[in-house]
């Protein structure tokens, strides 16, 4: 059962994280049970709020994807917030320029916005394997430059400000948008994507020659280079997929949920895509759960905040708690032993 | 050009000074072998930290010495994290600065009802900070290369088992410099509080970032990556002064821009130090 290997850890960090959670909680002086009850019928309540989880969720599957392949192959990509944003942008603009027929609009919008994400992916990667300059600078950097060069787009006096209200494009064409799942919801499509690529991903890196090669050079790149993989090209792939993934992202949340591009539209789903690529442990189907369990402590949160128990931030707290206690699988590892020694009244060794 | 005024050299220094803070702080815990991404969060965390207590209190110097002391805590955290429990120590920075930025909000929320800001409090001379960086930083060039503390500092980056067989305590040294750097970062993080006046939470702003590559550039010596922290100083102080002529979006865009191209430009020339970012497991004897 390796499965359960790989996942207790991650269940035993998660569930520490929701312990120190309460403690901050109550320290902070909030009611504990009524911030829980509420974090946890404001994500999974009914079918609306379930729609609210899995919306939150879509953007962060895909970030989580893009942090994960590259992780894979050894690299760090801090930046997927930048390429998501390059995605989203193109992806609208190939929604608002472009008539084309139902079903293959948004198709070619995704495809736009896997390009953009994949160009902002690919000049860190090429950067790194041929100028050695550190990928999670650049892709920070990257980052920021990406944000400010959509707002200026969108901005009064940029090109492509499209409404007067607000620093945002016009409405993509309605045969570009993503069907809703859910009557009243934004919930769209985009989640369906988000797990066929997931799929998709883990085929790439654990059924495919490809994928063997990038795994190679992340776990060891002199083994890799000297068994013949060409370590700088699958570097650059690397970076270039991660970038590709999160662009998708930003182009599921133009398709989908908001149906233009809107300045400064994400929250933060860009890093939380480096907390959903570790709590699923670099696993592309874990990304999913991870995602959903993401989308859930933003939904419970704004739950949590509107019922005016606590702010929702407090969400973000636990979120950062859960990743600190994942990223140290030795921890758990520490309080198992603790635990089982205690047990068996062993003597320490 | 009016831009290029002696003004401007001078906003440079003060800019530079949080830049420096962080590259002087990841030298120290890169020569010891220890990567910290998480430095962002340090200098974020020092800022809140000063934002809180100068406010509560009313006295800088207090609030200086309680950023400075938490920055130490999350250094300590992260060297717990990435050298005794051996997390990978990109990741343990990420997710340090993940969980201070996540603090940040809730903390702000609770403590004065605004997302993400302060009221203003009481502030002290950001000029006495940055003649305290630089005395560090100079400081700091004679004691890593001229002292015998230097020395243990960098064979514990270089070969932790040499270090191990002479009788260093390669675990404990790393822990020290690791809580150095998290220390260094919440004094940048002060002096960021100080020089704007209240906090926010996007007021480091890559700054983090941007001082390992000023390390990097500098080739992880004191002097050298005080001169590049200088450069980063100058476009972000250009910077502002251009934004009367070009879209801020654009003007904004430069410090980052310049930092990808000076690392593109310059890395290969590095010298690594050997054991960086590699857990040391000590021989089972």
């Amino acid at each position: 059962m390796r499965w359960i290997r790989e996942t207790g850890p991650v269940v035993g960090a998660i569930t520490l994280a929701l312990g120190v959670g309460a403690i901050v909680t109550a320290l902070t002086g909030y009611s504990v049970p009524q911030v829980f009850r509420h974090l946890a019928v404001g994500a999974f309540g009914d079918w609306y709020r379930l729609a609210q989880t899995l919306t939150q969720a879509t953007p962060i599957i895909f970030t989580s994807l893009s942090f994960l392949i590259a992780f894979r192959a050894g690299l760090f990509n801090i930046g997927a917030e930048g390429q998501l944003y390059m995605g989203a942008f193109f992806a609208a603009w190939a929604g608002f320029s472009f008539q084309l027929p139902p079903v293959l609009h948004p198709i070619v919008c995704l495809l736009f916005g896997a390009a953009a994400g994949a160009v902002w992916g690919f000049i860190p990667g090429w950067l790194r394997a041929k100028r050695g300059a550190n990928e999670f600078v650049t892709t920070m950097m990257l980052s920021y430059v990406a944000i400010n060069f959509t707002s200026w787009l969108v901005a009064p006096g940029g090109p492509f400000h499209g409404t007067a209200w607000a620093n945002q494009t016009v409405r993509i064409a309605t045969s570009a948008q993503f069907p809703r799942l859910l009557r009243g919801a934004q919930l769209s499509w985009g989640l369906i994507v988000g797990v066929l690529v997931a799929f998709l991903v883990w085929y790439l890196l654990f059924r495919t020659p490809r994928g063997y090669e990038l795994r190679a050079v992340g776990q060891n790149p002199l083994a890799a280079e000297y068994g013949g993989i060409n370590v700088t090209r699958n570097m650059i792939l690397a970076l270039t997929l991660a970038g590709a993934l999160a662009g998708m992202g930003g182009a599921a949340e133009t398709l989908g949920t908001h149906r233009r591009f809107i300045e400064l539209f994400s929250p933060g789903y860009g890093w939380d895509g480096i907390a959903g690529g570790l709590i699923a442990r670099a696993h592309p189907l874990g990304a999913i759960l991870a995602a959903v369990m993401m989308g859930a402590l933003r939904a419970g949160g704004q739950a949590v905040d509107r019922a005016g128990v606590a702010p929702a931030d407090l969400a973000a707290v636990i979120q950062g708690l859960v990743i600190l206690f994942v990223v140290a699988p030795e921890l758990i590892r520490y309080f198992r032993r603790l635990v089982r020694r205690k047990k068996l009244g062993d003597i320490e060794l | 050009m009016e831009i290029l005024s002696f003004n401007l050299f001078i906003s440079a220094l003060r800019l530079a000074t949080p830049i420096a803070l962080v590259a002087l702080g990841e030298t120290y815990s890169e020569r010891a072998g220890v990567i910290n991404v998480g430095v962002e969060g340090m200098a974020l965390a020092g800022a809140l930290t000063t934002a809180v207590v100068a406010y509560f209190t009313g006295w800088p110097w207090l609030a200086l010495i309680a950023a400075i002391g938490v920055g130490a805590l999350l250094g300590a955290l992260h060297a717990v994290w990435s050298v005794y429990l051996r997390a990978d120590h990109v990741v343990s920075g990420a997710a340090i600065n993940l969980l201070v930025l996540g603090f940040a909000l809730f903390l702000t929320r609770v403590i004065w009802g605004w997302r993400g800001t302060s009221p203003s409090a009481p502030t002290m001379n950001a000029w006495i900070l940055v003649g305290v960086g630089l005395f560090l930083i100079g400081l700091s060039q004679v004691y890593i290369f001229r002292t015998p503390w230097g020395l243990r500092l960098r064979v514990v980056g270089e070969h932790p088992r040499a270090a191990d067989t002479a009788g260093i305590n390669v675990y404990r040294t790393r822990l020290a410099y690791t809580v150095l750097n998290g220390a260094l970062c919440g004094l940048a993080g002060a002096f960021l509080f100080n020089n704007l006046g209240r906090f926010t939470d996007g007021m480091v702003g890559g700054r983090g970032f941007i001082g390992i590559a000023a390390m990097v550039v500098g080739n992880y010596r004191p002097l050298p990556a005080l001169a590049a922290a200088y450069l980063f100083g100058f476009v972000d102080a250009l910077q502002m002064r251009l934004q009367d002529y070009i879209p801020s979006q654009f003007s904004l865009m430069l410090p980052y821009f310049l930092t990808v191209i000076v690392l593109a430009g310059f890395l290969g020339k590095a010298q690594v130090p050997k054991a960086l970012g590699k857990p040391y497991v000590k021989e089972q004897g």
